[in-house]
């Protein structure tokens, strides 16, 4: 069944295959910015800002796992700045108002988060409405919980040290740097993300999912429990994160992790995975969350005054963006 | 007499308050092609759907080798036999070519581990190379290109490979000569009878009466969600089936201009 007319050679790459990866341009971009501020500023590569960047990178970098897995199943999940203050909240009340055990009550904060998931994957898939209106509409609902439930102030300082907390927000020096235990909560996950998305059956069909929804449910793929499952993941990533964070600062706020769900959708996106689906890669992920860190952290070494912080920000990621699509279609990343 | 693989009765599916599907009766043989026709909104694809798994039926009930089998999701379908290639695409286009033909039966190591269980890529890559080789592909395609980077046709004989490669005993194809050029819609239709030689049976739905004459053995007219006729090819014209379709009748229109010729 000779149905092919078409020649061996001309699907030959123009560029080695490692080239043309959009992991590989993400890459070469945050190098290029890590040169950069390094040249601009000489502190930026100093022990205590390589420290300080360490310490904010896994907060954030961990939510973009889960968004990563999401987006590459064609969906995405704007609640999870919310549940970033949710979580520890519900946390910290729990203990300091209740008197529950700190174990017990982080098992409670994480299943509010596994319930918050599971309500959009299923509204998502079974009612069949657009993750952006789900989780826009989940953001409000969870941040205004947050809100209520400590009626708009901070909680009080935590006080109480233990081997929970420094398992969540412990900190250990390695010669002049100082690194959270956080560094290798992420460090793992990434490695697991890894895994899953390159070389567990699970990857083949979160990345079938987004590719072509309907051809994986075609070949038996069970399309909509893995859409759950993906957004209880990230909103169970988003609570941890939230209270890695409180434990760290020793404080829960009702308005943490504000304007987050699209700073994380930035790191996953200049990463290189695909807004639409399809194509998602973690490494690239790993490289978004890097670069958006040095970014904030950066332009405020070199002298960029406090309120046009997020004029810089914002036109260096849409430079970013910008860079990549062109790299891309340099190396015939997109073709037909 | 060919040997009965599958029949199905009474069929009755209903979307709202539309009955797209009223009483459908069927049966296929083992080696023979059966053509399903009918306009749009025929009820074609929703027969099709039903019998692969997409959609269930409100009642009636599908026999395979006789005995009563229930299709309640696509895995149900695959796992019976039936495979079905879906109008345009089947194929996940960001997916390489050898997982695309694997999936949802992904070859992996550590079983155990469920849909954590690693895949087993040599295994992929050396099934894939095979099969491609086997449909006689494999010198064009790398299995490791993904799908977006092929053309219609190319796409279309890697869902066909993919039918093939388990070895179905019922194969579906919903319009699988659309957009294809020429050549490649000739691969479709010889790939279809060497199914028919080997003992499969194939259903296919089409709106080209043309290719239908050329490889069809049976021809089943679907009109408003019913079975409006069953005709054997080799008994028929195409001005009748075109007429059966259409519920206009042509052959009495026909006879009438004879026979206003000949006055």
């Amino acid at each position: 069944m000779a149905l092919l007319t078409d020649d061996i050679q001309t699907r030959k790459r123009a560029w080695p295959k490692a080239l043309t990866s959009p992991e590989f341009s993400s890459f070469v971009i945050l190098c290029v910015v890590l040169a950069g501020f390094s040249i601009a500023n000489d502190r930026f590569l100093s022990p205590l800002n390589v420290s300080n960047m360490m310490a904010f990178l896994p907060e954030l970098g961990i939510i973009a796992l889960g968004m990563t897995l999401l987006l590459t199943a064609g969906e995405f999940d704007l609640s999870v700045g919310a549940v970033f203050a949710l979580g520890p909240v519900i946390v910290m009340l729990l203990v300091q108002n209740a008197g529950l055990g700190l174990g017990w009550a982080l098992m409670a904060g994480l299943i509010v988060c596994v319930l918050i998931g599971a309500v959009n994957g299923i509204i998502v898939t079974k009612i069949g409405i657009s993750s952006f209106l789900v989780t826009l509409s989940m953001l409000f609902v969870v941040r205004g919980l947050a809100l209520y439930i400590t009626q708009g102030f901070p909680l009080k300082s935590w006080d109480q040290p233990g081997l929970l907390v420094t398992l969540l927000a412990g900190s250990f020096a390695v010669g002049t740097f100082r690194f959270y235990t956080s560094l290798w909560w992420y460090v793992a996950l990434t490695l697991l993300a890894i895994y899953v998305l390159n070389y567990a059956k699970l990857g083949n069909w979160i990345s079938a999912i987004g590719s072509n929804r309907s051809a994986a449910v075609a070949r038996g793929v069970p399309a909509d429990r893995v859409k759950i499952a993906l957004f209880v993941l990230t909103s169970v990533l988003a609570g941890l994160a939230g209270m890695i964070s409180a434990f760290r600062i020793s404080a829960a706020s009702p308005v943490a992790g504000t304007d987050y769900e699209l700073e994380v959708i930035a790191m996953v996106v200049v990463g290189g995975t695909s807004l639409t689906g399809g194509r998602g890669t973690i490494l690239g992920t790993l490289f978004g969350a890097l670069l958006l860190r040095a970014i904030r952290n950066g332009i405020v070494l070199i002298g960029v005054p406090g309120l046009a912080f997020n004029i810089f920000v914002g036109a260096i990621i849409l430079a970013m963006l910008v860079l990549h699509a062109l790299m891309q279609k340099r190396v015939g990343g997109v073709s037909r | 007499m060919m040997a009965e693989v599958l029949r199905i009765e009474n069929l009755d599916k209903s979307f709202g308050g539309v009955r797209a599907l009223k009483k459908v009766s069927l049966t296929l043989n083992e080696g023979e092609i059966v053509a399903l026709l009918g306009d749009n909104g025929a009820g074609k694809s929703t027969l099709i759907k039903v019998i692969s798994g997409v959609h269930s039926v409100d009642s009636g009930k599908i026999y395979m080798h006789g005995r009563p089998i229930t299709v309640r999701s696509a895995r149900d379908a695959i796992d019976l036999g039936i495979e079905t290639i879906h109008q345009d695409t089947s194929l996940a286009p960001d997916l390489s070519i050898a997982r695309n033909l694997f999936l949802g039966r992904e070859p992996v190591k550590l079983g155990f581990l469920g849909v954590f269980a690693p895949l087993d890529r040599g295994r992929l890559r050396q099934a894939a190379t095979n099969l491609l080789r086997r449909v006689g592909i494999s010198k064009a395609l790398d299995a490791n290109a993904p799908i977006r980077t092929l053309s219609g046709g190319e796409r279309q004989s890697i869902a066909i490979s993919r039918a093939m490669q388990f070895a179905a005993r019922v194969i579906i194809l919903d319009e699988p000569t659309n957009n294809l050029g020429v050549e490649e819609t000739h691969g479709v239709l010889r790939f279809m009878k060497e199914m028919r030689d080997s003992g499969h049976c194939v259903l296919f739905i089409t709106h080209n009466i043309h290719h239908v004459f050329e490889v069809a053995d049976r021809i089943v007219v679907m009109r408003g969600g019913e079975v409006v006729a069953e005709v054997v090819v080799a008994d028929t014209d195409l001005l009748t089936v075109e007429s059966i379709i259409t519920g206009a009748d042509f052959s009495q229109l026909l006879k009438e201009a004879k026979g206003a010729r000949k006055s």
